[in-house]
């Protein structure tokens, strides 16, 4: 019986072990491979602990949550911006530095370790057997369950999702990446620790072989084996890649010392089999989310389906002509029509002897649409990468409603109110058009941890009006049919719509386009331009590139050419295609006549 | 901590090198591999260790000699190397594009597995036939003035130091070598030109397990083959790989892991031995960490927050 309690204790620990790795794998798209170097650092804090300082053992394992997740921290931060394989590299450094350091030091053991880490107790019990600790450890193993669905399933969780999808987009959302990417890997960090401590009171030793790379490696085997970004996915895979070893011993009654070697080898072909045949593990992330929808339903707190769903049950056509008086709620704050909004003055950005942008100067003013045209590699893009702070001017302010706001990260510039959409949509494939819009809707509670654990009332009463409000913005761009599909199974054009709700819902009252109608079809041409009239008259104030010379001569009030990186004309469209150099070079005759 | 004086500045110096050249033949094959087709492919220790139990088998069970052995070895291990591209890799790197997930990630995941199985494989034929030792190298102690070096290491090195010359020269001056290139660069655009990018990828396998596979057989010339070999190495080629850059010519990363070795035989002057491997880590850890850091952005900062405080 010993020896079954023995498993489920090894179960529960890699359980704590592959939910850490899971929320900063799974969530955040980031990879670790020293999970197990954390978790020693959660290990030899208890043992050093309780052999040198006889703290309590809950005191010992709390002090090695907290260092790890100092490690986490520290590691984190040169981790923000590296892409997976240097991420790789990084984490496995610290692996092998923290191997090393152990494995070399005299008072944490060297290479035996600490030994006899026995006399704890838990609240009083002691922990001797694995009887004992399956309690307590199945306790700890519900408690970080509970922990990672709570910020996984969550407003804080979509963002972490957002940002796995795409960086950039979240970052253009005016979300805090750094802050997120840097809390995720620290909590994962502090998890593993606690899974490390777990580790180190079941076996009663602290040593340098029980935290080696290939334990890392298993702990990310299990998480993508069993489905990364998904609640119930790691468990899976834990139980899965556990039970190989006592089934291949037991059944196939093999020697102790084959079936070791066998297990590791039908676990081996295991991941490379699912990996091949079912990439996104045995619980993919689209089933938990399926499954909490239901559950949801269930007890009444989530009203995402069919009855609202069929209140929206609109064409984008007839959407586009519905009255914009009937979203003044979602509407933002107008400007004084007319008033100049945004204005830049000798705005510069050279890329090595290419001058991508040279000393320009513009106002966008509210109630109205200005459109940047001109030949590709004018540098229009360019112009909004640098209004929004996805690239550093190399000279040149830029100031929104008389504030410099040069120098200041996206995130930032879309918090004050001037957000983007991209040529190439940028939406997150795997979240639903629903949970795009709500990454779109600044200051939710839930998007933060204090509130998410200390005031969950809140945090649901706000993500409910927030799932109204997104609702409302897919109504508006007719698509409030597919808010529960995932954006990625949208065609071309209606991810482009959903991307338009995305940077709606973001209530910033500069919205710049970049080419809104290129690459969609006809009909939803008219439905975007309907909307971007619609938007005009709400008194936003709108920049738009475009190719589409149809498409400028509707909308824009003021067109400016750009040729080389300057503004070398601007004016009305009539006026901009009445010249005869434009139209010979841009326009075309037939424009011009 | 060693002693200071020119007979062991000599020998560490020898020892540097020996090392170093180890380094620096598996990181050439990683580097090329991983620059080429960008699988991070940690299985290439499976390809390490492979060549080493079939020289060690050859040699032991057959009677081959060392040179014919280590050939046929580095060319198991080329073999394995292809497989594991064509039967895993690239299906695999096709179904994750098809469903737009990480393909990187995929591939890593999928070679930790792959390595997994290589070794534990490998176990197991060594739970049959424990005696894994590379015979028919007569290994003798040379002087070289105060300090030592063996003809096994001699060798390793000046074999080593060709295969990598001739791969550079490959890679330099031949049309294979330019099709290699262009795919590194962009494979999309190769395609554009008539390059099938899937068949260099294998070529770039086969080339690289190849080397890896050699440095395998050496190392287990020294002591013997053991199935988890291949792991240690792996880990010392990957921080000179990524140290030289995964773009740079097979001589110059070849030059970065004797950097390497000399640093870490030379750090025993001052560091306990134990230590000196976590000098190289540091090394590491330092140079990824400060990676992302746009040194020219915070020099363009300072001078202005300079200017205007001037």
């Amino acid at each position: 019986m010993e020896l079954l309690f023995g498993y489920v204790d090894q179960v529960l620990i890699f359980v704590v072990f592959a939910l850490s790795l899971n929320l900063l794998l799974g969530y955040t798209g980031q990879i670790s491979v020293a999970h197990a170097a954390f978790g020693a650092i959660g290990g030899y804090t208890l043992a050093y602990l309780s052999l040198h300082s006889h703290v309590p053992a809950v005191a010992g394992v709390a002090l090695g949550i907290l260092f790890a997740g100092l490690a986490g921290f520290l590691v984190g931060v040169p981790a923000l911006r590296l892409k997976a394989e240097w991420l790789i590299l990084l984490t496995l450094s610290v692996q092998i530095i923290v191997n090393l350091s152990v494995a070399t030091s005299r008072p944490l053991g060297g290479t035996y370790g600490l030994q006899d880490v026995t006399g704890l107790s838990f609240f009083g019990r002691p922990l001797v057997n694995p009887s004992d600790m399956a309690l307590p450890f199945a306790v700890c193993a519900l408690l970080v369950l509970a922990i990672c669905c709570r910020l996984g399933e969550s407003p804080y969780g979509r963002v972490l999702r957002g940002i796995r999808e795409d960086e950039i987009a979240c970052r253009s959302l005016g979300k805090r990446v750094f802050v997120y990417k840097l809390t995720a890997f620290s909590l994962s960090a502090a998890l593993a620790g606690l899974a490390g401590a777990m580790l180190v009171i079941e076996t009663e030793i602290a040593a340098p072989k029980q935290f080696l790379f290939d334990v890392s490696s298993a702990i990310v085997a299990m998480v993508v084996v069993g489905g990364s970004g998904s609640i119930f996915g790691p468990v899976v895979g834990v139980l899965l890649l556990s039970v190989l070893g006592p089934l291949l011993e037991r059944v196939l009654n093999l020697g102790a010392d084959a079936a070791f070697t066998w297990r590791l080898v039908a676990y081996g072909a295991a991941l490379v089999a699912i990996v091949m045949l079912r990439p996104a593990g045995l619980v993919p992330d689209a089933m938990t989310r399926r499954l909490g929808g239901l559950l949801r339903r269930s007890d009444g707190t989530g009203a995402t389906s069919a009855s609202r769903q069929s209140a929206f049950e609109v064409s984008p056509l007839s959407v586009a002509r519905t009255s914009p008086a009937a979203y003044g709620a979602a509407a933002p704050v107008a400007s004084a029509s007319g008033e100049a909004v945004v204005a830049v003055r000798g705005l510069s950005k050279h890329f090595g002897g290419i001058r991508a942008v040279e000393n320009l100067t513009l106002e966008l003013r509210s109630h109205s649409i200005t459109a940047l045209v001109g030949p590709n590699g004018a540098g229009k893009t360019t112009v909004f990468n640098l209004l929004t702070g996805a690239i550093r001017a190399d000279g040149g302010t830029v100031e929104l409603r008389g504030r410099d706001i040069s120098g200041l990260p996206p995130d930032a510039v879309a918090r004050l109110g001037m957000a983007r959409s991209f040529q190439d949509v940028r939406i997150f494939p795997r979240l639903s058009a629903l949970e795009n819009v709500l990454l779109g809707i600044g200051n939710q509670p839930g998007e933060h941890l204090w509130p998410l654990f200390a005031r969950p009332r809140l945090v649901a009463q706000a993500e409910r009006a927030g799932k109204e409000r997104a609702h409302e913005w897919l109504r508006f761009v007719g698509m409030a049919q597919q808010a529960n599909v995932p954006a990625g199974a949208l065609a071309f054009g209606e991810q482009k719509l959903v991307a338009l709700a995305r940077v709606l819902a973001t209530e910033a009252d500069v919205v710049l386009l970049d080419e809104p109608a290129s690459g969609i079809d006809v009909h939803w041409v008219d439905a975007m331009l309907g909307l971007i009239d619609r938007l005009r008259t709400q008194g936003r104030t709108i920049c738009l590139v475009e190719h589409n010379l149809h498409v400028v001569e509707r909308l824009a009030d003021r067109t400016c050419f750009m040729e080389l990186g300057r503004i070398t004309a601007q004016g009305s469209f009539a006026e901009l295609t009445a010249d005869r150099r434009l139209a010979e070079a841009y326009f075309g005759t037939g424009a011009g006549a | 901590m060693g002693e200071f004086n020119l007979a062991s500045l000599l020998q560490l110096t020898l020892n540097g090198i020996v090392s170093g050249t180890a380094y620096a033949l598996l990181a050439v094959g990683v580097a090329s591999i991983v620059g080429v087709t960008g699988r991070f492919h940690v299985a290439i220790t499976v390809s390490y260790t492979l060549a080493a139990f079939v020289a060690a088998w050859l040699g032991g069970l057959a009677g081959v000699p060392f040179w014919p052995a280590l050939l046929v070895g580095a060319l198991c291990a080329a073999l394995a190397g292809i497989l594991m591209e064509a039967f895993v890799y690239l299906p695999l790197s096709l179904t994750a594009m098809r469903l737009g997930a990480n393909v990187f990630l995929m591939t890593f995941v999928a070679s930790l597995g792959l390595s997994i199985v290589g070794r534990n494989v490998l176990a197991l034929t060594s739970l049959m036939n424990p005696s894994l030792l590379i015979s028919g190298f007569n290994n003798v102690g040379l002087n070289v003035g105060p300090a030592t070096i063996t003809t096994l290491d001699l060798t390793m090195v000046v074999t080593s130091w060709a295969l990598i010359g001739a791969f550079s020269l490959v890679l330099s001056l031949t049309s294979l070598g330019r099709m290699i290139r262009a795919v590194r660069a962009n494979w999309q655009m190769s395609l554009c030109v008539g390059i099938d990018p899937r068949l260099i990828y294998r070529v770039v396998f086969g080339a690289g397990s190849f080397l890896a596979g050699a440095g395998g057989i050496f190392a287990a010339a020294k002591t013997s083959a053991t199935p988890g070999m291949g792991v240690v190495p792996l880990f010392y080629a990957l921080v000179v790989a990524f140290l030289a850059g995964l773009a740079t010519p097979p001589w110059l990363v070849g030059l970065a892991g004797l950097a390497l070795g000399l640093v870490q035989s030379y750090s025993s002057l001052f560091l306990p031995t134990q230590w000196t491997p976590l000098l190289v880590f540091a090394i590491l850890f330092v140079f990824v960490a400060l990676r992302p850091l746009d040194v020219r952005a915070l020099q363009r900062r300072f001078i202005r927050t300079q200017r205007q405080a001037g």
